[in-house]
């Protein structure tokens, strides 16, 4: 189909100066995240303006006790209708099963995931789009572990991470590397989850993924470079838990050591 | 093929042909079979130690060089009070 007679390309003539018609929707999967939810959707707009980008974002609530879908409606009003989507759930479902869920009313070309805790700062969003139509990638996903982007972007700041003691950054390092040992990704973060996604991308690989959590994340990309889509990534700055604190047991430990074993055997 | 199957195969024939070396059913060519005899046995074992040290080094180097980013997280505060105060005089509920 001709992209210049798109939807999207027809209803942006002559009303913005830019080159980039494609627009990108932002799934975002909440629960409990009523204080939250206002401002990461200030700082996504303020992004997609400044960048002159059309967008839209859905938010996929799990049915959250604390007004998390109320906020949802009262920034819709204060956005517009078309930008922001509530699009809630009966329950806490899984983050695998709310992207699905999020995928069906997608009204963008491209997809981007991310975390609505602060966690990923939507300023990178724009690196990540400029790094996929430099190179005309599939997937784009954002690395803490480098300071370098793959393929070379010029405006790329070196990742980080911050909150993290010394026994954290350990075991970060200790899955990355055991991931990547017997994995052979070919990504340097293998459990982020901030990407850009193409639709039909993202599509195919979530009929296939099967596992949940962190190693849902790692499935997404271990399928996508074995069916060979193209991958970009950009150093991020991740901020951990600026309110409250994570724990990291030995359950979740064994979780993840199994999950990588899974996708040893059936990747 | 699963990557499972891969490194299974490719496993498989390498260990057999070091077996066959090992037990001289094949002959090594320009080596002394005496010194050949004394460096065969040893080399799982020389893989297993360098696969050793190179997972404690390069684990060591990359938690040594693990960024932190304190002027992300001020800047996240900063963007955080801002966005507050926008959205207040929006009438949204923030907090």
């Amino acid at each position: 189909m001709n992209p210049f007679a798109s939807t999207v390309s027809l209803n942006m003539q002559g009303q913005y100066n830019t080159p980039n018609t494609h627009k990108y929707s932002v799934i975002l999967p909440t629960y409990n995240e009523r204080k939250n939810l206002p401002i990461i959707i200030w700082l996504l707009a303020k992004v997609f303006e400044e960048h002159q980008l059309a967008w839209e974002v859905i938010v996929v609530d799990d049915a959250s006790p604390d007004g998390t879908q109320e906020v949802a409606i009262e920034l819709a009003r204060v956005y517009g209708e078309d930008k922001i989507l509530l699009k809630p759930r009966a329950g806490k479902l899984g983050l695998g099963t709310a992207y699905i869920h999020g995928l069906d009313f997608c009204t963008g070309d491209f997809v981007i995931i991310m975390d609505a805790d602060f966690s990923h700062h939507p300023k990178f969003i724009p690196q990540f789009i400029r790094l996929q139509q430099a190179h005309n990638l599939d997937i784009v996903t954002g690395t803490r572990y480098r300071s370098t982007s793959t393929p070379y972007l010029a405006e790329a700041q070196p990742g980080g991470v911050h909150g993290w003691d010394l026994k954290r950054k350990l075991v970060s390092r200790g899955a990355n590397f055991l991931a990547a040992t017997v994995l052979n990704p070919g990504v340097s973060d293998l459990t982020g989850s901030f990407r850009l996604y193409r639709l039909p991308v993202l599509r195919h690989i979530i009929t296939l993924t099967q596992s949940k959590g962190y190693v849902f994340q790692m499935e997404m990309m271990v399928r996508a470079r074995a069916l060979g889509y193209t991958v970009g990534e950009v150093p991020i700055t991740f901020v951990d838990r600026i309110f409250g604190e994570s724990k990291l047991g030995a359950d979740e430990v064994v979780g993840y050591a199994k999950g990588v074993w899974q996708l040893f055997k059936s990747v | 093929m699963a990557r499972l199957h891969r490194v299974s195969i490719y496993s498989s024939i390498l260990i057999s042909i070091y077996l066959l070396v090992l037990f001289e059913v094949l002959p090594i060519t320009l080596i002394d079979v005496s010194i050949a005899q004394e460096i065969l046995p040893v080399i799982p074992w020389w893989l297993l130690v360098s696969f050793g040290s190179y997972s404690l080094w390069s684990l060591g180097w990359r938690v040594f060089t693990f960024r932190d980013c304190p002027e992300a997280y001020h800047e996240l505060l900063q963007e955080i009070n801002e966005a507050k105060n926008d959205l207040r005089s929006r009438v949204v509920t923030v907090d």
